[in-house]
């Protein structure tokens, strides 16, 4: 039973991936293309005469049905053309490769910095029995939690190009040039972008931790004689790894949003950086194309938190929860 | 996706209803002081603007780029204005914008949630399913999607801020009502007659006012987070209106050379979103409300 259980709960997570994707599609085409001033009257403006509109009308494909634009368009998506920029005129998805590394470089060192730092602290946090010590990860915590990252990247580039503290602030130095300048210009904002994702992991692995020390089979194994350190690893962890799970799923997609701000603040030529600028140009068709693919991205990690939890939690493979 | 799920709730009597002998969060130092904080904030807010500091909007109240100084308390900016009246204004317009926006988050989530929870079925479907969809939307590029649709300004980011913190309070208030919407005193009500309209709203809402209140609060936070954010690259509030978010954007070409222009209203946003996190978790604490999450 637990073979063909554990495939309906896979199959049944891909399947809502996938209607969620297709509907973000149909809405993200539409805003860009029924809002005024949105997609079409942007490839229009420029012309006054009816019969050039006419023209460019029928080399957009804007002459057919919306819903014939919207196949298309997928069509196309489908095959890797995300469209062409209506600033620059460059392929929406050449622009996406240049950028992507930058951006995939700055998520990474992020999350591994979250992870790393993150799940002993949280540990750490929750073996305590300390008065004092909970209460200063509290304060701790609550403040990683409340400061927005514009603030804290604001107040690290001020502290650093003030005092000079040894670490560049902006200016990217791309990794195949120069690997160690590289990480020392990315340092300032994955640290930026981490902060928010520490906090979460921390508080949430906290009280996972404490409440599973408080279980009664801990208690029961700790009884019959079992050491600390095994019983944190074989019982403990495991059942205090599914929040965590979620709440690194919940950072990813903070780490989208937390992109743009940052790779604004630091001038990283990210993704992020060109979805921000294309909003700011008015370039609907790159708009349209990078918020697809970043929605993609999302559903995608979701998924894959979705599948984590099977795996880690039999449990939940075989639909005993939720 | 759905994994994030909300545990049922506390179901015991309304906490409004419980005889409380001693001062909100006993026992919890840090939760009475973010109250303090946000008591102040409020304060300020309301009153702010009767304070004797002079008018936010005044050009050349004194030397441009001015530091801090015992006249002129949180300095000037580059116009010459005076920072401390328009420090008041962003935090006023701050927690009125996100206010706002989670009041009306609040009213159609709550309803939403109760709906989805006693009809099952299309409806039920219907709703957690669009929950979904918005919740497949990072947070901040959804907002920064519809800036770019409606038109950066106050209107877009209240729009922004309630599609962003709907679906979790969805989720929420769902979750406690599946758990009160079975129970015998509902079904009695059904036996005995009352309409759909009067079961939600005398049998389920004082049930789950809890959990709501606490995603309420949480909710609060997220938005005064993502108006900043919005505000800070530009796609917020506009000129001549100040948000703490829309005084750092302005602020920030001027880093090197008047930080406090950037520092103080970022670190009263940061103080002000903090306040309301502790009260958040002291809420969530005194109600015994479970499973609440912050996401942003």
């Amino acid at each position: 039973m637990a073979p063909s259980g554990g495939l309906r709960y896979f199959a049944g997570r891909l399947v809502t991936g996938a209607v969620t994707l297709w509907v973000v599609s149909v809405l993200v085409f539409s805003a860009v293309h029924l809002v005024p001033g949105g997609y079409p009257d942007i490839v229009l403006g420029p012309a006054s005469s009816p019969q050039v509109r006419e023209a460019l009308r029928a080399e957009f494909g804007l002459d057919r049905p919306l819903v014939l634009q919207y196949l298309e368009w997928v069509r196309h998506v489908l095959t890797g053309d995300l469209g062409t920029s209506l600033g620059t005129g460059e392929p929406v998805s050449a622009q996406l490769m240049r950028r992507l590394p930058v951006t995939a470089e700055l998520a990474g060192l992020s999350l591994a910095l979250t992870v790393l730092a993150g799940v002993p602290l949280a540990l750490l946090a929750g073996l305590s029995r300390g008065r004092f010590g909970r209460g200063l990860s509290r304060l701790v915590g609550s403040s990683a939690m409340s400061v927005p990252d514009f603030v804290l990247g604001s107040l690290l580039v001020f502290l650093f190009s003030r005092f000079s503290l040894g670490l560049p602030v902006g200016g990217y130095v791309p990794l195949a040039e120069d690997p160690v300048a590289n990480l020392r210009s990315m340092a300032l904002p994955a640290l930026t972008l981490s902060v928010f994702g520490l906090a979460l992991v921390v508080r949430t692995g906290r009280d996972a931790v404490a409440a599973t020390f408080s279980s009664p089979h801990i208690a029961a194994a700790l009884a019959r004689g079992e050491r600390i350190g095994q019983v944190t690893r074989h019982h403990v962890l495991r059942n205090a790894a599914i929040p965590v799970l979620t709440v690194l799923a919940t950072y990813a997609g903070y780490l989208m949003g937390g992109a743009v701000i940052v790779e604004n603040l630091f001038s990283l030529p990210g993704v992020a950086q060109a979805v921000l600028n294309a909003i700011n140009g008015r370039d609907y068709a790159t708009v349209q194309g990078l918020v697809l693919v970043a929605a993609a991205v999302f559903i995608a990690i979701n998924l894959l938190a979705d599948f984590a939890y099977g795996v880690v939690d039999p449990r939940i493979r075989a639909g005993h929860r939720g | 996706m759905s994994a994030i799920t909300a545990s049922p709730a506390s179901t015991g009597p309304p906490p409004a209803a419980a005889p409380r002998r001693h001062l909100p969060f006993h026992g919890d130092a840090l939760s009475r002081l973010g109250l303090l904080l946000l008591i102040g904030f409020l304060l300020v807010a309301v009153f702010g603007a009767w304070l004797p500091l002079g008018d936010p909007e005044a050009v050349n109240a004194g030397p441009r780029l001015a530091a801090p100084s015992g006249r002129l308390w949180a300095g000037t900016d580059s116009l010459g204005r005076s920072v401390l009246p328009r420090l008041v204004e962003g935090i006023r317009t701050t927690f009125l914008l996100a206010g706002t926006a989670v009041m009306v988050t609040a009213a159609v989530s709550v309803l939403l949630g109760m709906m989805a929870a006693y009809y099952r079925g299309l409806v039920a479907e219907l709703i957690t399913r669009g929950a979904d969809v918005l919740f497949a939307f990072p947070a901040l590029l959804l907002a920064i999607l519809l800036a770019a649709i409606v038109g950066p300004g106050a209107p877009g980011a209240l729009i922004s801020i309630v599609l962003i913190c709907s679906p979790l309070m969805v989720r929420v208030v769902r979750a406690a009502s599946l758990s009160v919407v079975d129970r015998d005193f509902v079904v009695a009500a059904r036996v005995g007659g009352a309409g759909p309209g009067r079961i939600l709203l005398v049998h389920l809402l004082p049930n789950i006012a809890g959990p709501a209140v606490v995603q309420a609060t949480y909710a609060l936070s997220v938005g005064m987070l993502l108006e900043s954010g919005l505000s800070f690259l530009g796609l917020g509030l506009q000129p001549p209106s100040a948000s703490l978010g829309s005084l750092v954007h302005e602020g920030a070409v001027y880093l090197p050379i008047a930080p406090w222009l950037v520092l103080i209203p970022g670190t009263l946003l940061t103080l002000a979103i903090m306040a309301v996190n502790l009260v958040g978790d002291g809420l969530r604490d005194a109600l015994d409300v479970r499973g609440v999450e912050v996401r942003r």
